[in-house]
């Protein structure tokens, strides 16, 4: 293992990512990962558009791990289940002078359909059908399995310069790995 | 009755609602845990204090710079409880409060103008000094 760790940093050089995190994504965890991406896009000097539209994905997308990973860890010292939060990954890097925000978690496979659909629909509606789709939703009362508001899936489109690319790989008869890749356009 | 005042944190807003000035602000940034139980106190207030108005003009400031997609189901309800009120009469007049350097903002803004009819609803944009 200690002989394999460079070799792994390197291949995520190599690929552009200059952030990644495996693990629990509790409130602190997610907060402290949007405040040093926020700064470290500063530094670079991207736009104000830029950096909100990226902090706003990864926000929404640790937030989904957060509430909807299968992969649950408990808080420290409690007890009850609704103390749970996800596990998942998240990174971040630079392709093509693009941003890219890619993250992935366990999910229940009866859930993927319900996802799938959910995803579908998005990925074939330009900006102006996004925008009109959000509200709408927001309009809807939100989904009862959903702890936000059912939107994330849209603000992560509507925020995307490119169409949101996801995928599911079977882990085993009940779980799926959900992956979710979103680009954002880079200006200054 | 009593002001109410949540102070901000990293990922909460910053809450005044002041009932003598009639000024009511939410300003930071908007990503809580449990979105729901954060703003439950700031709609407890809003519906008493929304009862007490009478010929005073009621300002609400919304300057938040970034806020998620649950957030923002709060703010739409936030804003149908004062249409409520100021299609009964109540003079209400929200500035949403924007930062010009962030291009999307105003988008959120004008999506929520559409629906409101008796509030007045305006677009603000704020220019930000270059560092």
């Amino acid at each position: 293992m200690i002989k394999n760790l460079y070799e792994f940093r390197q291949e995520l050089n190599q690929k552009g990512i200059f952030f990644s995190f495996n693990g629990p994504v509790s409130v602190d965890i997610l907060i402290e990962i949007g405040d040093t991406l926020k700064h470290k896009m500063k530094l670079e000097e991207a736009s104000t558009t830029t950096i909100l539209s990226v902090f706003s994905i990864v926000v929404e997308q640790l937030q989904n791990i957060h509430f909807y990973s299968a992969q649950k860890a408990m808080k420290v010292g409690s007890v009850s289940a609704k103390d749970e939060f996800g596990l998942g990954i998240i990174v971040v890097g630079v392709q093509d002078g693009n941003y890219f925000v890619l993250s992935g978690n366990p999910v229940a496979n009866e859930k993927i359909p319900k996802l799938t659909g959910k995803l579908e629909k998005i990925t074939i509606m330009d900006k102006k059908e996004l925008r009109k789709y959000y509200k709408k939703k927001l309009r809807a009362s939100s989904d009862e399995d959903s702890k936000g508001a059912g939107l994330g899936l849209i603000e992560m489109a509507r925020k995307a310069s490119e169409i949101i690319e996801y995928d599911f790989q079977k882990i085993d008869d009940n779980f799926s790995f959900f992956s979710l890749n979103i680009i954002i356009k880079r200006d200054q | 009755m009593e002001n109410l005042i949540i102070e901000t944190s990293t990922h909460t807003p910053e809450i005044n609602f002041d009932s003598e000035k009639n000024v009511l602000a939410i300003i930071g940034e908007s990503y809580p845990e449990n979105t729901r139980e954060f703003f439950e106190p700031m709609f407890t207030w809003l519906d008493q204090y929304l009862k007490t108005i009478d010929e005073q003009t009621v300002t609400v400031n919304v300057e938040l710079i970034y806020f998620n997609s649950s957030t923002a189901k709060v703010l739409m309800n936030f804003f149908d409880t004062l249409e409520e009120f100021a299609e009964e009469g109540a003079n209400i007049t929200v500035n949403w409060i924007y930062d010009e350097r962030n291009e999307n903002a105003v988008e959120y803004g004008e999506d929520f103008q559409e629906d409101l009819e008796n509030v007045q609803f305006n677009l603000v944009r704020k220019q930000i000094p270059k560092e």
